[in-house]
């Protein structure tokens, strides 16, 4: 397999403010990558350098194999992209928008224009300043989804899009997938990230701090237990690689990592366990490990089997939300 | 009113915090020319002697008083600071006023940001409300900084502030029209285009009053006509301010009216549901951006030129006995011919300044395309950044220069129609010279937008300068090495014996470089990505 995008050691600095600093990230043909940082980090002008919009001060970067600066306008045929905040000619139609992206790009498939227009609701005939800011994030959408382009670029696309769209837009990207695309996707909707992509990165002050699919992520990551136990004397503290430790009555909560993973398990049986969660780390988890936050675990959950990802990260975000309100 | 304007006041003081720094710098300009001139008049008239005689030329010249207004009283400072300010002045606290006024309506709806405020506690007026006063605050203030300042270095008071009210004044019934067309474009750009088109015929009709024989009821038929009939230093006047403050108090309430009978974000003039598909390239892109623009200033062309045209022949009779054409013109000037020429050329001096403007204002809409973020989209295309400029290069090239021949040739027939004596063919050949220093105009913009689009603002600078050296250099006698740094000044006369066209080539010269200075930073920079 090649590389659609290889990046390495690039920077870029504006004025003295450095945006990117020595940032790797290696996107596989055929793979949704995921470009996962909070704003500012960084990924729009990763993204843009990819584009040739930006010059890197220095690192290289490869495109489908060519130079996004050298060879834009070949390599521009091959790529589409959604930009972070769509802005739509004011006097020109959603419709003549996103024939003129089809046409700068040197084609659109037009029967799957039309059909990306049914499928995502969107009214072609309406002038640019009419739309609100989720369908003009549809106009872009639609102009790259229906172009024949081998790699697709998206800038935070669901931004603003409602929850019935944002799953519309997931079925479209599988869809991608499938027909062999490559994708890479910056977000920084953890549950988007998680629900679509083969391989993620995680980007920080302008460098990917971790890269690699979910599994992996977490295979070096730690894992969340909630119990139930028969007595309340448990000493959780002296186990090897415990934190987070919170215990109320009999029930307990904490994190550990892998290689403590048995020593507790047999820790928790021997005072008689009655309940018993272990849940990997989620996105949201691996997430907040590298900006130095956690989520404090909450005793309401324990009895619950864990679900899917997403369900799990809106539990996580709920309780977040319910922290806040605390305060 | 029940409320309706509940949090006017909020709302006024967060337009104030957003606007400091975009209402200072009009501030400034507005108030810095006045002081300058009435500085500079001990040292251009030493002597009584001198103002007297310009004021006997200029007091009778019809060209002066169409583009600047009526030279009632030059024997005294701030009489001269009324005369060349006045106008200009006038120009840029209206457009203050409308730009502000649309910045916090029209276009605060068209970026969001109004929904937001609308949101809170704030009454079904209160937004316009805030909008209106600001501008009126902006316009009070140019009239306080105009008067306490000429005040200030010696001038009368009462002559002072009358000038300030001109100005001021104006500002405060523009705030008032800018109101009204929020409510009518369905963008702000709409809102703003309209406004000014208000201005420009307020403008036309205040020249035609001041220049036409028995046409000074025309004075009263537009406000700027009534900011006039102050007249600073020779009366005083202040009546005529109620009637402006009045009009701006109506017009912002008709203002209000429509507000209510259209929905937000759309203009009483109703967008409509356009095209699913089009064939539009880079080119067409272009072409469909300025096409507005591209009606707009062919109309303004040809409006001037047939105007100006019909200005000469009653000038004709009035030149036979003008001492300062003779003057100024002495060395040239044998015949008739040649005196209309001369006359014919400064409106062409003005109709190319109004080229330069198109030139600048078509290069600096293709910067308007990348800080709105739609660049971006486009050069995500397979387009290099060569292909994504040249069709803005060539609008910005060739619109001034069909706008010129429009106008000239327009010009050329209206004047031969009513008698004029100079020959048709001079008078077209006269305008085309003009073509060079539009290309130079729009290639300062251009080098502007390619190496470093927030130096911009450079290529308005350069053009007023290039105006002011030209019309006012001679009158202040600066050397000619400073007024050969206007290119509008080097253009030749076409009817002299041995017309010299060497400076045509070299300010096209130049301009081809700087395009190609341009061409080349914006294929080497950065994009702006805001």
């Amino acid at each position: 397999m090649t590389a659609a995008v290889s990046i390495s050691g690039l920077v870029k600095t504006f004025g003295s403010f450095r945006a990117l600093d020595g940032l790797d990230l290696d996107v596989q043909e055929g793979e949704v990558h995921g470009f996962l940082g909070p704003n500012g980090a960084g990924k729009s002008t990763t993204l843009r350098i990819l584009l040739g919009l930006l010059r890197a001060n220095s690192g290289t970067v490869k495109l489908l194999g060519g130079d996004p600066w050298r060879d834009l306008v070949a390599l521009h045929r091959r790529v589409a992209y959604v930009p972070g905040d769509v802005s739509i000619w004011p006097g020109l139609t959603g419709g003549e928008a996103i024939d003129l992206l089809g046409r700068l790009r040197g084609g659109q498939d037009t029967k799957r224009r039309d059909r990306l227009l049914e499928t995502f609701e969107l009214d072609p005939t309406k002038r640019g300043h009419t739309y609100s800011k989720g369908n003009r994030q549809k106009v872009a959408i639609v102009a790259a989804l229906s172009s024949n382009a081998e790699l697709l670029i998206l800038d935070e696309p669901t931004a603003g899009l409602d929850p019935l769209m944002e799953a519309t837009f997931r079925e479209e990207i599988r869809h991608e997938r499938a027909q062999g695309r490559s994708v890479l996707l910056s977000s920084h909707i953890l549950a988007e990230v998680e629900a679509l992509s083969d391989r993620i990165s995680i980007i920080r002050k302008g460098k990917v701090v971790e890269t690699g699919s979910l599994e992996q992520m977490r295979g070096h990551a730690r894992t969340n237990v909630a119990a139930t136990l028969a007595d309340d004397d448990a000493q959780l503290t002296e186990l090897p690689g415990v934190a987070d430790l919170l215990v109320q009555g009999r029930r307990v909560h904490f994190s550990i990592d892998a290689e403590g993973l048995a020593a507790a398990m047999s820790a928790l049986a021997r005072h008689g366990v009655t309940a018993l969660t272990v849940t990997p780390p989620s996105l949201e988890d691996l997430f907040l490990q590298h900006y130095g936050e956690r989520i404090e675990p909450q005793e309401d959950d324990g009895g619950r089997p864990a679900s899917s990802g997403a369900a799990r990260l809106a539990v996580g975000r709920r309780r977040a939300a319910q922290d806040r309100g605390a305060q | 009113m029940n409320g309706q304007l509940t949090g006017t006041g909020a709302l006024l003081r967060h337009a104030l915090r957003l606007d400091r720094w975009k209402l200072l710098p009009w501030l400034l300009i507005i108030g810095i020319f006045p002081m300058a001139s009435f500085a500079a008049y001990p040292s251009v008239f030493p002597t009584q002697r001198e103002a007297v005689v310009l004021q006997l030329s200029l007091g009778t010249n019809p060209a002066f008083s169409l583009l600047f207004g009526p030279a009632t009283n030059l024997t005294t400072a701030i009489g001269f600071v009324t005369w060349r300010v006045q106008m200009f002045g006038m120009f840029f606290a209206a457009l203050m006023a409308v730009f502000a006024v649309t910045r916090h309506t029209r276009t605060a709806e068209d970026s969001g940001q109004a929904e937001l405020l609308d949101s809170g506690v704030v009454g079904r007026h209160a937004r316009l409300a805030s909008a209106v006063v600001l501008a009126w605050l902006a316009s009070a203030a140019v009239g306080l900084v105009v008067g306490g300042s000429l005040t200030l270095a010696g001038a009368p008071a009462a002559s002072a502030f009358a000038l300030g009210s001109v100005m001021g004044g104006l500002g405060f019934a523009f705030a008032g029209v800018s109101a009204v067309t929020a409510q009518l474009g369905s963008v702000g750009r709409t809102a703003n285009t309209l406004a000014a088109v208000v201005l420009g015929l307020c403008y036309l009709f205040r020249g035609l009053g001041d220049t036409l024989k028995d046409g000074e009821w025309l004075l009263w038929t537009s406000p700027m006509g009534w900011a006039e009939q102050i007249r600073p230093s020779s009366h005083n006047d202040y009546w005529p301010l109620a009637l402006l403050l009045g009009f701006g108090l109506v017009t912002a309430a008709i203002g209000g009216w429509l507000s209510t009978r259209r929905d937000f974000g759309l203009g009483i003039i109703p967008g409509r549901a356009g095209p699913a598909h089009s064939r539009l390239g880079i080119w067409g892109l272009t072409a469909r951006l300025n096409r507005g623009p591209f009606w707009t200033w062919g109309i303004t062309f040809a409006f001037l030129g047939s105007i100006y045209g019909l200005v000469t022949t009653t000038m004709s009779s009035v030149f036979a006995d003008n001492p300062f054409v003779k003057q100024m013109l002495a060395f040239r000037i044998t015949s008739e011919e040649q005196l209309v020429l001369a006359f014919v050329q400064v409106l062409l001096l003005v109709l190319a300044f109004v080229g330069g403007v198109c030139g600048i204002q078509l290069a600096l809409r293709f910067y308007a395309e990348e800080d709105e973020r739609r660049s971006e989209w486009v050069l995500s295309g397979a387009l290099s950044r060569l292909d994504h400029i040249a069709p803005t290069v060539f609008l910005a090239l060739t619109v001034p220069g069909i706008g010129m021949a429009l106008g000239s040739v327009a010009l050329a027939a209206t004047s031969t129609a009513t008698g004029s004596a100079a020959k048709p063919i001079d008078v077209i050949l006269q305008g085309l010279a003009e073509i060079p220093s539009l290309w130079l105009a729009a290639a300062v913009a251009i080098a502007a937008v390619g190496i470093a689009p927030h130096l911009r603002a450079i290529a308005w600078l350069v053009l007023v300068y290039w105006l002011l050296m030209t019309l006012f250099g001679p009158i202040l006698k600066a050397p000619d090495w400073m007024l050969n740094t206007s290119p509008f000044h080097a253009v030749p006369q076409v009817t002299a014996p041995n017309p010299d066209f060497a400076p045509l080539w070299i300010t096209a010269a130049i301009a081809v470089a700087l395009v190609a200075a341009g061409l080349v930073g914006y294929r080497r920079r950065d994009l702006v990505c805001t």
